[in-house]
């Protein structure tokens, strides 16, 4: 990446939080920053810390087990590009707003963010989300949105089809073949 | 579809052939992306629901519309029409080389002499010209060319063809087979979908390998397209001339003579106008298109009956059953076609409450990884879910004959045009008494069906279909046997102007309740036949 394009992406969405820090001349520091900011880079839709947060919930409902969870198969990125381009205002901003609920419950559950606490907690927390979610029949839960999503992109990724025997194609059909898994 | 068999059938017998095409060419190496995996696709398959909305909002509901086969689905904004604002009709329309034949559902059905002597019969609109003997030889030629795997089932209402060897029936499938046959005897019986894909190499073209989604294309030309077939053939006689993006404005018409001397068109990139002139025309646009050729140009129309008549089939009616059982069974591959239950109403009893009847299509599948996309759960378990492949299930959708009605109706819109300024159309069409009495008995005899063979949870779907919505559009330029009420006569030729010919849906003086796709394309050869023998006879 050239310098001219990180500074346009830092000035483009999230990266503006970096770039107020910076002392406008001190390249030292804005390579740091840069450095910093791109070991976490923003999405479209949801900014870096909130991808973070996508990619550790997607990872603990299909974690890597034998084979690859959804980190491996780019969930988190398939939800962005969704909630960017795909979803209502409306859909994105239900979504959005109930995000941090993940951070609310990790902190008063353990005082730490979301993607900060124990695995144990996560999973705790997500279970309980996931049963009030499934018991909602006011509309769909944002909890409801974030599971089915990753299910759908771990599904159409390469590592997901590849794991659930999708692909490679089998060149054939048998109408009454075992099931073998 | 039938402008390829045109192509085809014009230049094997000699005459040099210009095809104009409104759309784009189609290069298969280019163009098919039926192996492109999902995570090659922006959205995963999803599509891109914003563009859609924004220029397909019409074509976004054809049932082969999906994220890579939109771009064979034409721009709603370029092409615009109109309803009755309670009236919606869906007219899906595919402008490239090739047609709507790279994105048809490719079954196959000949029609009978139930379906050709129905009107007369009935005393409905006006009998068809021709009988079940003067087409049986065209369903033979055609189906030998393009290759169409079946059963033969030694029905009188669904004649036989020279099938290729059939595709399999999955386990849930022939187990419903049997039990229908125990209780329903020949009377209602189901077979495997006779489809125009190949399950043998065939004039050159290699068999299925059963990847799915045919309406993306198919490199391996193993179903049957334009593309893949007919304008090949067309090509190897050295005698046809393609030209993509040529929009036709319309026909020009000689009074004097009492011919058309040619063509206008407008070329889609350069909006340039051109002429060109022959001897004998072909219009084989589908049927909306060419009632609106064939309006604008204010020709062949003196027995008022261009653009009436549209028919479609009526769909969403069946029923969807479950089954348990089969559940260390699963499907391999993806098969391209579904089952077939042939016409089993008004074949020798009389029904009380409609005349005609519909056939059912379907399918037994599992719904895989899609079945966990609402379980509870997180975690290794959850995870392990997605492998489960859920219940079997067993669909029968109906298709349902539509009757001919002068009121469902096609007119020139008096002030819309599309991009290129040709006016547009303005389509008024309503299901019939008839129609939904049809719709109505799908429901209940599917759910007999299903209960035959024991399934569980039967659900009905939400229908009927919104008219067009089967893209089977039809009857816009009728054939018949009196000039004053039919456009075309029983060699799909122009009662009015002997040089003009109509191949396309247009010409259907009924809709039956099969597939019509075969049948246009033996009208068609038929057709061609026909003018090359008045043409060497010197009668045209």
């Amino acid at each position: 990446m050239e310098r001219r394009e990180l500074i346009q992406w830092l000035a483009a969405t999230a990266g503006l939080r970096c770039l107020e820090s910076l002392a406008p001349r001190d390249l030292l520091a804005l390579g740091r920053e840069v450095h910093r900011c791109a070991g976490a880079p923003p999405g479209r839709a949801l900014d870096a810390h909130a991808l973070q947060t996508v990619t550790v919930a997607a990872e603990r409902i299909i974690p890597a087990t034998d084979t690859p969870g959804a980190t491996e198969a780019g969930v988190s990125a398939f939800i962005d590009k969704i909630l960017a381009d795909w979803h209502t205002p409306a859909e994105r901003d239900r979504f959005l707003a109930g995000l941090p609920e993940l951070d609310a419950r990790c902190r008063a559950r353990a005082g730490k963010d979301f993607v900060d606490c124990t695995a144990a907690d996560q999973v705790a927390v997500l279970t309980a989300l996931d049963d009030e979610a499934r018991a909602t029949s006011s509309g769909e839960h944002w909890f409801a949105r974030l599971k089915y999503l990753t299910v759908y992109g771990y599904c159409t990724s390469e590592p997901g089809m590849r794991a659930l025997g999708l692909f490679p194609l089998p060149w054939r059909y048998d109408g009454c073949a075992p099931v073998t898994r | 579809m039938t402008g390829g068999w045109a192509a085809k059938e014009l230049t094997e017998l000699g005459l040099r052939t210009l095809v104009l095409e409104a759309g784009r060419p189609i290069v298969p190496e280019q163009d098919y992306v039926e192996h492109k995996p999902p995570w090659e696709m922006p959205f995963r398959g999803l599509g891109d629901r914003r563009a859609i909305a924004a220029r397909q909002s019409v074509q976004r509901s054809s049932v082969s519309f999906d994220e890579l086969s939109h771009v064979f689905w034409t721009d709603d904004v370029d092409n615009p029409y109109s309803t009755p604002a309670d009236r919606p009709f869906y007219w899906f329309r595919a402008r490239q080389v090739g047609g709507k034949s790279i994105i048809w559902s490719r079954q196959v059905y000949r029609w009978s002499d139930l379906d050709f002597e129905a009107n007369l019969r009935d005393g409905i609109a006006v009998d068809w010209p021709i009988r079940y003997a003067d087409i049986g030889p065209w369903y033979d030629h055609v189906e030998r060319f393009i290759g169409v795997s079946g059963q033969a089932e030694g029905l009188a209402h669904l004649p036989d063809g020279p099938f290729l060897p059939p595709m399999d029936l999955n386990c849930v499938e022939q187990h419903i087979r049997q039990r229908m046959q125990e209780r329903f005897g020949r009377e209602r019986i189901m077979t495997i979908g006779r489809v125009a894909n190949l399950t043998t190499q065939h004039n050159g073209r290699a068999p299925c390998h059963y990847c799915g989604p045919c309406h993306r294309g198919c490199i391996t030309r193993s179903y049957f397209s334009s593309v893949n077939a007919t304008l090949p053939a067309a090509r190897a006689t050295g005698r046809l001339t393609l030209r993509p993006f040529s929009i036709v404005r319309g026909l020009i018409y000689d009074q004097r003579k009492n011919r058309i001397t040619g063509v206008r068109i407008v070329d889609a990139q350069t909006r340039a106008e051109r002429e060109y002139t022959g001897r004998i025309v072909f219009l084989c646009a589908s049927a909306l298109e060419s009632a609106r050729i064939l309006l604008n140009s204010d020709v062949g129309n003196s027995s008022d009956q261009v653009g009436r008549n549209l028919m479609d089939h009526i769909k969403w009616g069946g029923a969807t059953g479950q089954f348990d059982g089969w559940s260390d069974r699963r499907e391999i591959g993806e098969r391209p076609n579904g089952i077939y239950v042939p016409r089993f109403r008004n074949i020798t009893a009389r029904h009380p409450d409609f005349i005609r009847g519909y056939g059912f299509q379907g399918a037994a599948d599992r719904p895989g990884w899609r079945s966990a996309l609402r379980a509870p759960g997180v975690g290794a378990a959850f995870k392990q879910r997605l492998h489960d492949l859920g219940p079997w299930s067993m669909s029968f959708w109906g298709f349902g004959e539509m009757l001919p009605q002068a009121d469902n109706r096609a007119t020139i819109h008096p002030t819309l045009v599309d991009t290129w300024g040709i006016p547009s159309l303005h389509i008024d069409c309503r299901w019939g008494e008839n129609d939904l009495a049809i719709h109505r008995d799908m429901n209940i005899t599917a759910g007999e069906l299903l209960e035959a063979a024991g399934a569980t949870n039967i659900e009905h779907p939400n229908g009927p279909s919104t008219p067009g919505g089967t893209n089977h559009e039809m009857g816009t330029a009728r054939m018949g046997r009196d000039p004053k009420t039919s456009v075309l006569n029983g060699w799909n030729q122009s009662w009015d102007v002997p040089n003009l010919f109509v191949t396309d849906g247009a010409a259907m003086t009924s809709s039956g309740c099969q597939n019509p796709s075969l049948t246009y394309m033996a009208l068609t050869a038929r057709a061609c036949h026909h003018a090359v023998d008045l043409l060497n006879l010197h009668e045209l």
